[in-house]
């Protein structure tokens, strides 16, 4: 069966924390009762049950748990979920599971249960390993405590861990990223997602720009971030492998690479999106709402808007698209469709392609200016 | 009908001192339109004319109004424009009445578009109504008002009538007099028919609609007509007049005022100012016409996306039907490819004619920045007509340069003179001429270039004189100036589009502007972007636009596809509005940097 006709990723919403962070615009409520919490789990596990998917599950598809923070909803509630996810099928044999996590949220025990769930992989939000710009994110934890927190998860077994950055912060230098980077390499960290500061309409952070009472660094300084984390990472041996994201060979996340191949996916609670290949539905993002079981949105997507974003995830990854997938896929032929498309990429330099003509990826300068190929493709 | 029923006027004011209100409430209360009809400000048809608030076109519209003294008139209003851009419009509209009612704002007094209006009206001999308006307003003044109409216009004020159009009040009065004090036309009969074309209208059923006064004789259904200055005869498919809609009616008799429809394919086949004739009895001379409207800002239009090109040239082809005072011809630009030179009666028409053409025919247009026609004389004797500031020859080659200058006439509170008077000399004004209209207001003239006026001569003012200067010019004729051609280069090539005309001893300031602002309007693209102005050869300022250091999403995963992928439509629409010049993408604003120089900087 080809792979674009399994689902092969399984995503898991959790949208409580702490604290929100400055910048925060995902779906994730602070401080929430346990009783909130109780109730979302049930109708978490509900909604995992009652999905009819209309094609099948990969055996090996991969899990995510992700936020808000996974790691403040009791062990209970996250033993009752995985639990619910093994007895309904979707948690086989997965080629990889991961839970996100703060910092600030776990111990040597609650790692260790998570180990034992069958969870292998850790995704830390660290964001910066100066306390400084914790502070100024809104982050609960000091960098000593994100330090501590990947010993222990170490410790307790987890041999694949992530860990998120942020550049382009205000206050942020380029020494500060430095030091930040070569601190977590030094810790063996094995897969690194490093993005750039996105300013969400609605964000305490963004308000706070507009008063001016913070200042983003120059387009300039942030672009030297750029410049250093893109050089700096590879030559430690980083793959990268993504826009965004580095990894050592073997170490890159298998569920978002499900995302960018623009491979079915499903998706549970508050916000989450699913995608079956032709259809894609999505999760209220309102907990009063989902909690009185608010149905998801159901887009049909057309063949051009599937290809179009085939194309712009596809692209974002150093694998780039291969044709032959492609074609046996939407059975078109993309070079000859953007024939005039590539050819114009290509001379500006951002985009490659084989020498076969198999296939086409983003050339480093193309990264760079990746939304002017994206764009492109539209 | 009887001539002796029949009055023929129009209301001439300055832009809002009232006069589409009033023309409404005339309507209104002669009952040619019930309350529910009404639509406001039912003259101005087009929507931009009722969005801006301005009149462009004239039109006519027949009033029955019963009189105190018994009798049953026929009043035709022709409305005229109220913008220093359309004076020719007015005086073609004024040519056709025998009255007009002079609207002047009670809170404002006379402006210097009334002025001008007035002097228009005189010229024709016409019988003057000074209306002061807006009497219902707590800050009217009327009379000073009244001590204004007699001391700046020379007009008898004593029967000014005092009315607000907004409430009422003095419409009765204002209809009484038009029967009272304007003179009945004294059209003949008997005589072979004469009629002035003094507007028309493309109409895709009937072909060009002429709107008419008849002086004599009479135009039926059938009649075969001849057009005096064309001699092209057509046979008249119908007559009709405005209630304000148009009717169709048996007869347009001497004195009356109306529209008709001949089957007439082309507008150039029977010319606004042209005198209708019986074709089987015609008259011996035709009545005297009008100039020609002579277009005097020029700019280049240029479809955003070059495949528009036929589609511009069959919507300024149809624009051209309804206002013969456009003209265009073909242009070629390097950068911007293939477009046309257009020439419009000023800055407002040429607004009103942009927006027309992207709203009305659907196109996304460049303007290049506005210029006026320069006259260069070569060092080999000849003369040439330059409307496009690239092609100014290579100084070389230039004897002299004459550029075209106006008389300009100010009114303004006296407070604001100084300014005024600075301003305009900074603009290379020659000072003429002031006088106090009364102990606040002072009448300044000025001879200006046209080219200053084009700039920003008339932001300035208004905002140095906080809004209280009016304006009006007169093309006057053409001066010697001291004039070189700056040219702007982008990443070291000449972009012909973005080259600009000024005055030698300010042409490194101009330049350090221009370049500066250009600068700031240029958006950050994949490489530097050096903005050069150069005069010649000689580089003589320089700005980069630097390098974009990265354009991507730095997240995209499977909750959010959906929307980066809005967002990434955004982006694309967004560079829709540009233009790619060579390499370089120039938004819109870009060309009109000249327009848009800060000078206190």
């Amino acid at each position: 069966m080809n792979k674009w006709e399994q689902i092969q990723g399984i995503y898991i919403h959790i949208p409580f924390c702490l604290q929100k962070c400055l910048y925060c615009d995902f779906a994730s409520f602070p401080q929430q009762s346990r009783e909130i919490m109780e109730k979302y789990t049930d109708n978490l596990c509900q909604e995992i049950q009652q999905r009819a998917l209309v094609i099948p599950v990969n055996p090996q598809a991969t899990i995510y748990f992700g936020g808000g923070t996974p790691t403040v909803l009791p062990m209970e509630y996250i033993t009752k979920i995985v639990k619910t996810l093994k007895s309904t099928g979707l948690w086989k044999n997965p080629a990889e599971a991961t839970i996100e996590a703060n910092p600030g949220t776990i111990s040597r025990e609650s790692l260790l249960a998570y180990r034992k769930l069958g969870f292998d992989r850790i995704s830390f939000g660290i964001q910066s390993l100066k306390n400084e710009e914790l502070m100024a994110m809104g982050r609960i934890h000091s960098s000593l405590e994100a330090l501590e927190a990947i010993n222990l998860a170490k410790e307790a077994g987890f041999l694949r861990i992530n860990a998120d950055l942020i550049y382009g912060y205000p206050g942020q230098t380029l020494g500060s990223i430095t030091n930040s980077l070569q601190t977590l390499i030094e810790q063996g960290i094995k897969h690194l997602s490093v993005y750039g500061l996105v300013v969400e309409d609605g964000t305490p952070l963004c308000q706070k720009l507009n008063t001016g009472k913070l200042m983003l660094p120059s387009e300039d300084d942030s672009g030297d971030m750029y410049d250093f984390i893109v050089k700096y990472l590879p030559q430690r041996g980083y793959k990268r492998y993504e826009i965004s994201n580095y990894a050592f060979c073997g170490e890159e996340s298998l569920h978002n690479m499900v995302y960018w191949q623009y491979l079915p996916y499903v998706g549970f609670g508050v916000s989450a999106c699913s995608f079956n290949g032709k259809m894609r539905l999505t999760n209220t993002n309102n907990i009063v709402k989902y909690l009185q079981g608010k149905e998801p949105i159901i887009e049909e997507l057309e063949l051009t808007t599937r290809l179009e974003e085939y194309l712009f995830m596809g692209l974002r990854t150093n694998f780039g698209i291969n044709f032959s997938v492609a074609r046996k896929r939407f059975n078109l032929d993309i070079m000859k469709i953007y024939e005039k498309e590539i050819t114009e990429c290509q001379s500006k330099g951002l985009l490659k392609v084989d020498d076969l003509q198999s296939g086409m990826n983003l050339t480093e300068l193309g990264m760079r200016f990746g939304n002017q190929v994206f764009e492109k493709f539209l | 009908m009887s001539q002796e029923t029949i009055r023929n006027f129009s209301i001439i004011a300055h832009i809002d001192h009232g006069k589409s209100t009033l023309a409404d409430r005339l309507i209104e209360t002669t009952g040619t339109l019930s309350k529910r009809e009404m639509e406001e400000q039912i003259l101005d048809s087009l929507d931009l004319e009722r969005e801006r608030g301005i009149t462009i076109k004239a039109q006519a519209v027949r009033l029955e109004y019963k009189a105190k003294d018994g009798n049953e008139y026929m009043l035709n209003l022709i409305d005229t424009p109220g913008h220093v851009d359309f004076t020719y419009e007015v005086s073609r509209a004024l040519q056709a009445c025998e009255g007009a009612l002079l609207v002047i704002d009670a809170t404002q007094g006379i402006e210097a578009q009334t002025l001008a209006n007035v002097y228009l009206a005189m010229e024709h001999d016409l019988a003057i109504i000074p209306v002061i308006n807006k009497v219902d307003l707590p800050s009217a003044d009327p009379e000073r008002v009244k001590h204004e109409i007699e001391e700046i216009l020379g007009i008898d004020a004593s029967e000014a009538i005092l009315c607000s159009a907004k409430t009422g009040i003095g419409i009765d009065e204002v209809l009484e007099a038009i029967v009272q004090r304007i003179p009945a036309p004294r059209g003949d009969s008997s005589r072979p028919l004469q009629a002035l074309v003094f507007d028309s209208k493309f109409d895709a059923y009937k072909g060009v609609v002429l709107y008419v006064r008849v002086i004599n004789g009479n135009i039926r259904k059938g009649m075969r007509i001849k057009m005096m200055a064309t001699e092209k005869v057509f046979e008249v498919t119908e007559v009709g007049c405005f209630v304000p809609k148009p009717v169709s009616i048996e007869i347009l008799e001497e004195g009356q005022v109306g529209f008709l429809a001949a089957g007439i394919k082309n507008v150039r086949d029977a010319r606004v100012g042209d005198t209708v004739t019986n074709n089987d009895n015609p008259a011996d001379v035709p009545l005297p016409g009008y100039r020609k409207a002579t277009p005097m800002v020029y700019c280049g239009l240029y479809p955003l996306d070059n495949s528009d090109y036929d589609n511009l040239r069959d919507a300024l082809e149809k624009l051209q039907l309804n206002d013969a005072s456009l003209v265009f011809e073909p242009e070629t630009s390097v950068a911007l490819g293939f477009g046309f030179r257009c020439g419009f009666l000023g800055l407002l028409h040429m607004d009103v004619m942009k927006e027309r053409l992207e709203r009305e025919y659907n196109l996304s247009l460049l303007t290049t920045a506005p210029n006026v026609i320069y006259e260069v004389f070569r060092t080999n004797g000849t003369v040439e007509m330059v409307d496009n500031p690239s092609l100014f020859p290579d100084p070389t080659v230039i004897d002299h340069v004459e550029e075209p200058f106006v008389n300009a006439t100010i009114i303004v509170p006296k407070d604001y003179v100084g300014a005024v008077m600075e301003l305009s000399q900074e603009k290379r004004g020659e000072y003429d001429n002031m006088t106090y209209l009364d102990e606040t207001r002072v009448m300044i003239h000025y001879s200006l270039p046209l080219s200053e006026i084009i700039y920003d001569y008339f932001d300035k003012l208004k905002s140095c004189s906080r809004g209280y200067a009016s304006l009006d010019y007169e093309l006057h004729g053409y001066k010697p100036s001291n004039l070189v051609k700056v040219d702007i280069l982008l990443n070291g090539e000449p972009v012909d589009a973005l080259s600009a005309i000024v005055h030698k001893e300010r042409a490194t300031y101009r330049g350090r502007q221009l370049v500066e602002k250009l600068r700031s309007l240029i958006p950050r693209q994949m490489f530097e972007i050096p903005v050069q102005a150069a005069i010649g050869n000689k580089v003589i300022a320089r700005e980069t636009v630097s390098a974009m250091r990265k354009d991507v999403l730095a997240k995209c995963y499977g909750g959010d596809i959906s929307r980066k992928h809005k967002l990434l439509e955004k982006q694309k629409e967004g560079k829709k509005r540009m233009k790619q010049v060579g390499t370089v993408e120039l938004p819109q604003e870009a060309f009109m940097a000249i327009l848009k120089m800060d000078d206190n900087k």
